[in-house]
């Protein structure tokens, strides 16, 4: 419809890279500053099992919004990104992946950046999924057990890494060719 | 792997190193099924065919790593494991799986 602000592709990737992968990476540095801003030495007091288990439920957050940003990714905005134009077009403005790949300067944005980003969100998820698990079968301990709060830490310092990288290489592909 | 037995399940640390380690398994499982597929040796199928066989290796993946963390999980949860081995592993696991999604190391296979 020639009215609309916005296409339900650009949409969908709206959701998936500001909404959710953005949500996704604050989520994740709030929880890995909590992790550390609040660590106790010894037994855990009344407010550390509060901070805990608010901590708990912010990492329970973080692994659900990347899981449904690289649900959404794969399955709502890659396919339109990877179709295929017909024949004879000349304009490949609506084929991201085409037109990426039909300018030497921009190949790189395929062959490097959505190779990178098709595969290293679902390690991401993983790693957050099992950082949301030790925070919530150990929410007593997390803040106080160094052993622990070291492994969620780990996890989570990863993921932010993972995650920032692929959100920026994200960027530099819909800068050159947005899903419209 | 050493391991303390009768402490109070809640206190024990052998769930978190299980899904500590299961995490590395299932990085290490999404960069090898990714680097099978470059060298030609295993392409999982794709289930969603407009998304192409990414769907195929990510579930693949996926299900290794739910597997893997589901065996950890049952033999560990009320044991205290001794985690420094353990947290090696998981983490050289999870650097060879980044490492095997990067589209540079694909062209040495």
């Amino acid at each position: 419809m020639d009215s609309m602000l916005f296409t339900e592709r650009s949409i969908w990737t709206m959701i998936h890279g500001t909404a959710l992968g953005g949500g996704a990476l604050m989520a994740l540095a709030a929880s890995l500053f909590s992790l550390r801003a609040m660590r106790t030495e010894g037994a855990s007091s009344a407010t550390s099992r509060n901070q805990a288990r608010y901590l708990s439920w912010l990492m329970v957050s973080t692994a659900v919004l990347l899981w449904l940003t690289v649900i959404v990714g794969t399955y709502a905005t890659f396919p339109p990104y990877r179709a295929t134009p017909p024949d004879g077009l000349t304009d490949l403005t609506q084929y991201p992946r085409f037109l990426i790949q039909s300018k030497p300067g921009t190949v790189w944005l395929h062959a490097f950046a959505m190779e990178i980003k098709e595969h290293t969100p679902w390690i991401a998820a993983m790693l957050s999924t099992a950082a949301a698990f030790i925070g919530v079968r150990y929410r007593a301990q997390l803040l106080s057990d160094a052993q622990l709060n070291r492994m969620a830490t780990a996890l989570l310092a990863i993921c932010f890494v993972l995650v920032s990288v692929v959100a920026l290489l994200g960027v530099f592909i819909n800068k050159v060719a947005p899903l419209q | 792997m050493a391991t303390i037995e009768g402490k109070p399940a809640a206190a024990t640390n052998g769930a978190a190193l299980a899904s500590f380690l299961a995490a590395g398994i299932g990085a290490f499982a999404v960069g090898f099924v990714v680097i099978l597929n470059e060298a030609g040796l295993f392409s999982a199928p794709a289930l969603y065919a407009p998304a192409g066989g990414v769907s195929g290796r990510t579930t693949l993946a996926a299900v290794i790593w739910l597997l893997g963390w589901a065996v950890l999980h049952n033999r560990w949860k009320n044991r205290e494991i001794e985690s420094r081995r353990v947290y090696i592993i998981s983490l050289i696991l999870i650097g060879s799986g980044i490492l095997l999604t990067f589209p540079p190391v694909w062209s040495l296979v």
